[in-house]
């Protein structure tokens, strides 16, 4: 097994987004016909996770394409209706992902989710599970002849959120690209600032500050997330060989993922939660809150070192 | 001033900053560089956040640690800006986008000096926020929106 080997990655990650959906929805029903928060909790971790997954099973795809577009029997179409159609489904998997978040934080500051963004987390997970399905079945399709209704490519999927419509806005405005990353670095400022903040004080950093108190500013924090998904994927998809050769870039993804595991840990923790104006913290969160100040700062430096230690220009 | 800008570009550290194709040169100073902007804006936004009325329940007093942070983030923006400066100086000490890049960044620093003397002076108020306060966080916030983009941008207008 290889895992620096990012078309073996996509093979173990490809199947997380429409299982884990489907995992999450079955859990997200059942909490509602047994009316217990627990399950209604777990069902939200499940969607904030496979939703953070889904971002390297999309990435790792473009790495597999470029392995076997020129092998015989594999039919290029194919291979491009499946991205444009795994897209959307990532698209609303990132949406479904984010509102699943809201109401995890909600649910940690007032011990209930309001049924709206409960329901709205229901609505967008079926939405991405019927896209998903297709998506991950052309997939299959692109080996897997058998499973082919016809021989022919399935037809490309259309509107602004493909491969081609995202590679001709950039070829044809010279100034997306450098507006991209300015809003880029300035999500990035909005992050590392929350973040760093939030983690100082599991740090024990600023121990006169209760942690509620720096749990209020963490939609700040995903607002600047939210911004670097959107303007990272469209560098991706505009100039994706640039990425998936790239070493940096396979480390910024893998600190990425520990990162969100880091932001759910503290959205969601009832032990950091607890802690009072002037309460030290166990080792535990000292560890917790170091350890996501390195990884935040080495989002940055393998970023920053996509073009030197890597081919990006 | 020419002059002294061609010897500031020719002197040997700059010459290595500039060619070496060391992972320490060049590439090293400008991470450094976006990680010192990380550390200081990120944290001088949430302040100024703070400061319009997000997130009431942080108590100011003990926020004031975040300065400290702060000014590590621009020393560490100054050290490395000053490198980059002198590996280029020629063509930046005549550069009309980076001249406004550092009239913002002067404005932001200054900005913060101000707000934090605004909210933590021998005269104000504890745990107070004055109206001059939410005028300086809204100045801090647009200043150093502007540095980043009017940096970010020379990457691709002065080449």
């Amino acid at each position: 097994m290889d895992l620096l080997n990012m078309s073996h990655d996509h093979l173990l990650l490809n199947h997380v987004p429409t299982i884990g959906t489907v995992i999450g929805i079955g859990l997200l029903l059942l909490s509602l016909v047994r009316r217990n928060d627990h399950l209604k909790h777990a069902s939200l971790e499940v969607f904030f996770v496979v939703a953070l997954l889904t971002l390297p099973a999309f990435l790792t795809g473009m790495a597999a394409e470029t392995e076997i577009i020129h092998r015989d029997g594999v039919n290029p179409a194919a291979i491009v209706a499946h991205h444009d159609a795994a897209l959307q489904a990532f698209a609303l998997m990132q949406l479904t992902g984010a509102v699943a978040w809201v109401a995890l934080w909600l649910f940690r500051r007032r011990s209930k989710a309001p049924a709206w963004v409960i329901g709205a987390t229901l609505l967008l997970s079926i939405l991405t599970l019927a896209m998903m399905t297709p998506a991950a079945t052309l997939g299959g399709e692109i080996r897997h002849p058998e499973i082919r209704i016809t021989e022919d490519a399935p037809p490309a999927a259309t509107g602004w959120l493909t491969r081609a419509a995202i590679q001709l806005l950039v070829q044809d405005n010279r100034a997306v690209w450098p507006v991209a990353e300015t809003l880029h670095f300035l999500g990035l400022c909005l992050i590392f600032g929350v973040l760093s903040i939030v983690n100082l004080r599991l740090l024990g950093v600023m121990k006169a500050i209760p942690f509620h108190a720096v749990h209020r500013l963490l939609p700040w924090g995903m607002l600047g997330f939210g911004v670097n998904l959107t303007t990272g994927m469209l560098f991706f998809i505009a100039a994706p060989m640039q990425y998936t050769t790239n070493t940096p870039f396979y480390w910024k993804v893998v600190f990425l993922m520990a990162a969100g595991l880091n932001l759910l840990y503290v959205t969601v923790s009832a032990q950091a939660w607890a802690l009072e104006a002037g309460q030290d913290t166990p080792i535990f969160d000292k560890a917790v809150g170091a350890s996501a100040i390195v990884l935040w700062i080495g989002v940055i430096y393998w970023g920053r070192m996509l073009p030197f230690l890597g081919n990006a220009f | 001033m020419t002059q002294f800008l061609t010897a500031l570009q020719e002197s040997a550290f700059s010459t290595w900053l500039r060619e070496s194709e060391s992972v320490l040169a060049l590439p090293t100073i400008l991470t450094l560089h976006t990680i010192g902007l990380a550390v200081l804006v990120g944290p001088a936004w949430v302040f100024d956040l703070r400061v319009l009325g997000m997130a009431r329940g942080i108590p100011l007093a003990p926020s004031r640690t975040l300065f400290r942070v702060m000014w590590m983030g621009l020393w560490i923006n100054v050290i490395t800006g000053v490198m980059l400066f002198c590996a280029d100086a020629v063509r930046k000490g005549a550069s009309v986008p980076f001249l406004l890049k550092m009239g913002f960044v002067l404005t932001g620093a200054v900005t913060v000096v101000l707000l934090r003397r605004h909210v933590y002076g021998p005269d104000s108020a504890p745990e107070a926020v004055s109206g001059t306060a939410k005028v300086l966080a809204v100045v801090s916030i647009v200043s150093w929106t502007a540095a980043i983009s009017a940096g970010r941008l020379l990457a691709y207008v002065v080449r």
